[in-house]
């Protein structure tokens, strides 16, 4: 079991507290009303940092085999395939919104 | 003599015949989670799809709605998710060092965190539900003037909902991780359940991360 990374608590608690301000600052941005569509993009972008950190450091994809990372990277890829393909139906029908 | 046998026997027990050691079974096990984990996102994907698919179309009805929803509670709820997965890194971090006890201490508090969780979600739900807001067909509120507003509603319960059977489903795993502790089944050399558990814990805790801007965090 030697290859096994062990994080010490104090980092643990690092990557926490970061955790907790940037859910602090997605919050803190609503109140200075960023124009459309700019408040969406800052809150997806502070969304993926926080995923990203939690994926590295408590997932610890960052000290894991790159196999299980390229996992994670091509179910990223393929769900953004999904949207993009099904928006490019929804965005641009020519009767656009129906009936539900 | 005979007791440090027996301790290497029991270090080595876990191994299942088909594996060469114990480090390939963990990174095989490891690997089918990531395999699961991968579906999982796939299986949120379609709801976050029809998400956007929707915002794309009515965007001034994601805007109206979205008042509905309690910004301090989604606050609240994100912060004790966080928490929760502190508290299983912790309990990863334990098991590593054969803290069965610290182990077991971080599991009660993840189970804790993931309990007040749900108490909230419950309460946000009959909140609404009081009102009349309902997903789909069963949607009776008058609050609001979009004409659409059950469907954004639809797209919440749906969401919240798969997610909040995620979390119940992710605390039954953990009072199953503290009864095979307490049996003394993990040590240093043995902790996979705890390993993967906690990676589904977290994979529950980043849906949120996205969940708590798109739905609550809009006006």
């Amino acid at each position: 079991m030697s290859g096994h990374h062990i994080s010490s608590a104090k980092f643990l608690w690092g990557i926490g507290t970061a955790l907790f301000i940037l859910t602090f600052i997605t919050v803190a941005v609503t109140w200075i009303n960023i124009p459309d569509p700019w408040n969406v993009v800052v809150a997806i972008f502070i969304a993926v940092v926080k995923a990203t950190i939690v994926a590295l450091f408590f997932m610890n994809l960052w000290w894991d085999s790159q196999f299980n990372v390229m996992l994670l990277i091509t179910s990223v890829v393929f769900f953004l395939l999904l949207v993009g393909i099904t928006l490019l139906d929804t965005l641009y029908r020519s009767d656009p919104i129906p009936s539900f | 003599m005979a007791q440090t046998s027996v301790d290497i026997e029991h270090k080595t027990d876990h191994i299942q015949h088909h594996f060469v050691d114990s480090d390939q079974q963990f990174e095989s096990s490891k690997l089918g989670m990531w395999i699961f984990l991968v579906t999982e996102i796939l299986f949120f994907g379609g709801l976050f799809a029809a998400y956007i698919v929707y915002r794309a179309w009515y965007p001034e009805l994601y805007l109206e709605a979205s008042t509905e929803l309690n910004a301090f509670w989604g606050t609240v709820n994100t912060a004790v998710l966080i928490g929760s997965s502190l508290t299983v890194a912790m309990a990863i971090r334990s098991a590593q060092l054969n803290q069965i006890k610290g182990l077991i201490y971080n599991l009660y508090i993840t189970i804790g965190l993931a309990i007040i969780f749900m108490v909230i979600k419950f309460f946000e739900y009959a909140e609404k539900l009081e009102k009349g807001i309902a997903p789909g067909a069963y949607y009776t509120y008058d609050g609001l003037e979009h004409e659409k507003a059950n469907i954004f509603f639809s797209i919440y319960y749906m969401m919240t909902g798969l997610h909040g059977l995620h979390v119940v489903i992710g605390i039954g795993l953990m009072v199953w991780l503290v009864i095979k502790a307490k049996k003394k089944v993990f040590h240093s050399g043995y902790y996979t359940p705890v390993e993967i558990t906690g990676l589904y814990w977290h994979l529950v805790d980043v849906i949120w991360i996205f969940l708590f801007p798109l739905l609550y965090l809009i006006d």
